[in-house]
């Protein structure tokens, strides 16, 4: 069978959901293929499901595309989630401070998201009323937040404004709105080859012929391997990192009501932090590894990690007893030899009409721009973007079997 | 228990490290360069330079990839450390030092086992390349050149040839000018050799002769050879040890091979074994 479009998504991950969603909006065809059964199944649903919302911000290095689709995305997220009617629920977050380190480092990090963000003149301004200022927190005020933090912490800086969300749920919403607003879905369909023609590209999914101007490649982890089918589009490299993540059951779970961190130190590699989740269950991590992006293995050492981290934060409670599931999610991690990720989300210099995304880390965070950026970038590539009639934002039709 | 990323750098992923960098530098239609992989110490596993690569970007790569294995960190990373100051720190260590982007250390089980550098492009593509290098380590199946410049191909199959005899040795092959194209080192042999095999290639080419001949030029009336000027002053690589041969290729290509890690002469048997097993003629 032979199918033709304008364009073609790659990868139905919270990417690809969003990019058809925000393309849904115009008049154009538009199929996504996915090689699993389902939707969001790989790194959609293996994160701390944090929608970062100026605190996590803070951490972003100003300049890059990481910082911007986030930083951007901040005011446009209560909209977004309310018309997909996915939950977003502002839990607050607590980084904690136990010595005068971590607070100079917290100063400074304030200080340059004030200046990237939050200053009417910044690059990224966060418009007023879509930001309550962050706070810094003593050692009475942190305990009136969360009554069992551990003594030694010396206080904290409190962002209001963090939020979560269940992205799994996000990328269903998103994917059922295209869907309604005449955007195909392929399940089971992993791309094997994809050939470029004088019109744009063909490609070659589950035995079957897509013929299609553009190509938006938001495979995810695989992403690498994708853009390899045609010569010239992987012009990005990236590590995959793999992280190990706990569950505390719901009884150990009220310990905490905010996500609380604590900053990385030099010979700390792993992430600390703990999120309640929507479902009640409280999620600890991040013990992090780079490996084979096969590798799917949650080690001993992983989850003793995940426990300590849970131990320092709140001690007192025999949390291992209490484990409720062990996740593990393989993300991919650019610039990995400094630590610097930044998002891609670009055209490559030979491959016109082809837009390779890599997210990785705060990834969902960034679905309410990223729809719009791919977007540009088609419009830049000649697509021609004439709004579509008739467009319902809060329409939805079933996309998963 | 599924498989987990080595500890310890061989001589095959040093490679496979170099084939997906050339692979990224010619999918991206990027300018040809040296590609070099450093062990933990900083000692080269592999070299290569791609035919049309300015010769002196050969010890700038490599340079790149030990100051990345022995400073554990990226070039960029050293830039912001220093405050922008980090070129200064190139006065240390005879001027090795280089802190440019195209230097990235080999992370593997939260530790640096190794350095990689590019060196021949923009300090941008540099980082590219090399950070396609590094990206390879962690694939299951790493992106392989699917054509090799002539010359490097040429220069790959004589090193090649050199290693599978399973000898602890290191080998270096040159252009006509000295200039490595390719440097190896076996994983039984030991750091130091790949110098000295980068040397008695660089004598046998740059002197045309075997290189244990080189020191002819430098014999006194009364026929006994010495060190001179000529030689050792002006030329830091000159060794006259056996082990180097110059040979020419079908298209007429002067290159030459060093080899070391045995004792010379075996080393001179073992290069001239492997030329003429491959039917290159060596210039004697």
């Amino acid at each position: 069978m032979r199918h033709s479009y304008d364009v073609l998504i790659i990868g139905g991950g919270v990417a690809g959901a969003s990019v058809a969603r925000e393309l849904a909006r115009y008049d154009v065809s538009v199929a996504l293929l996915e090689r699993n059964r389902g939707l969001g199944m790989e790194m959609t649903s293996t994160n701390m499901t944090l929608v970062c919302q100026g605190g996590d911000a803070l951490t972003f290095r100003p300049g890059t595309l990481h910082a911007e689709l986030n930083v951007k995305s901040i005011p446009l997220w209560p909209g977004f989630a309310e018309e997909l009617g996915v939950p977003f629920k502002r839990i607050g977050g607590l980084g904690l401070i136990r010595d005068k380190a971590d607070y100079k480092r917290f100063l400074k990090m304030y200080s340059r998201a004030f200046k990237s963000s939050l200053k009417p003149d910044a690059p990224y301004y966060i418009p007023e009323g879509s930001f309550k200022p962050l706070e810094f927190l003593d050692k009475r005020r942190l305990r009136d937040l969360e009554p069992e933090i551990n003594p030694s912490i010396q206080g904290a800086l409190y962002d209001p404004n963090l939020a979560v969300t269940d992205p799994a749920e996000l990328t269903r919403a998103l994917a059922e709105n295209a869907r309604a607003n005449g955007v195909d879905f392929f399940l089971g369909y992993e791309v094997k080859q994809v050939e470029k023609t004088p019109e744009g590209f063909r490609l070659e999914a589950g035995g079957e012929v897509f013929e299609t101007r553009y190509v938006v490649n938001a495979a995810g982890i695989e992403a690498d391997r994708v853009a390899e089918l045609v010569p010239g589009a992987r012009d990005f490299s990236y590590v995959p990192v793999k992280g190990v993540l706990v569950d505390l059951d719901e009884e150990a779970s009220t310990v905490l009501r905010h996500h609380v961190y604590l900053l990385q130190r030099p010979l700390e590699p792993h992430v600390k932090a703990a999120v309640p989740l929507l479902d009640g269950r409280l999620r600890l991590g991040i013990y992090l590894e780079y490996t084979y992006r096969s590798d799917r293995e949650a080690g001993r050492e992983a989850v003793d990690h995940d426990l300590r981290v849970i131990e320092e934060i709140a001690p007192g409670r025999d949390y291992r007893r209490h484990i409720s599931r062990v996740i593990v999610g393989v993300m991919p991690l650019t610039n990995a030899e400094t630590g610097w990720h930044d998002f891609i989300v670009d055209i490559p210099d030979h491959v016109p009409g082809w837009v390779n995304i890599v997210l990785g880390p705060a990834g969902v965070s960034a679905a309410p721009m990223l729809g719009r950026r791919v977007a540009e970038l088609l419009a830049y590539s000649g697509l021609s973007l004439e709004p579509r009639r008739g467009f319902n934002p809060r329409a939805r039709r079933g996309v998963e079997a | 228990m599924g498989r987990r990323i080595p500890g310890r750098l061989t001589l095959a992923l040093a490679r496979s490290i170099v084939d997906a960098m050339i692979r990224f530098a010619q999918d991206n239609m990027l300018a040809p360069g040296s590609y070099a992989v450093a062990d933990e110490g900083g000692y080269p596993l592999a070299f290569e330079r791609r035919d049309g690569a300015p010769p002196a970007t050969s010890d700038i790569a490599l340079e790149k990839a030990w100051t990345a294995a022995t400073m554990k960190a990226s070039g960029r990373l050293l830039e912001v450390i220093t405050r922008g100051q980090g070129w200064r720190l190139n006065v240390k260590y005879g001027g090795r030092l280089t802190v440019i982007p195209g230097t990235i250390p080999i992370i593997a089980g939260g530790k640096v086992i190794g350095g990689i550098g590019h060196s021949g492009e923009s300090a941008e593509n540099d980082l590219r390349i090399a950070q396609a290098g590094l990206a390879a380590l962690y694939r299951e199946d790493p992106p392989k050149p699917e054509r090799l410049d002539p010359t490097l191909s040429l220069a790959r199959r004589v090193a090649e040839q050199l290693i599978e005899a399973g000898k602890p040795v290191a080998v270096a092959v040159v252009d006509e000018w000295g200039w490595p194209i390719v440097m190896y080192r076996a994983d039984n042999a030991a750091p130091g050799l790949v110098e000295i095999a980068r040397s008695k290639a660089w004598t046998a080419a740059a002197f045309r002769t075997p290189s244990e001949e080189a020191s002819k030029y430098c014999r006194s009336s009364a026929g006994e050879a010495r060190e001179c000027e000529c030689t050792r002053g002006l030329n830091e690589r000159y060794l006259p040890l056996p082990g180097g041969i110059p040979f020419t290729t079908a298209e007429d290509t002067t290159l030459a091979v060093g080899v070391a890690g045995l004792t010379p002469e075996e080393d001179k048997a073992l290069a001239l074994k492997a030329l003429s097993s491959l039917g290159l003629k060596p210039l004697t």
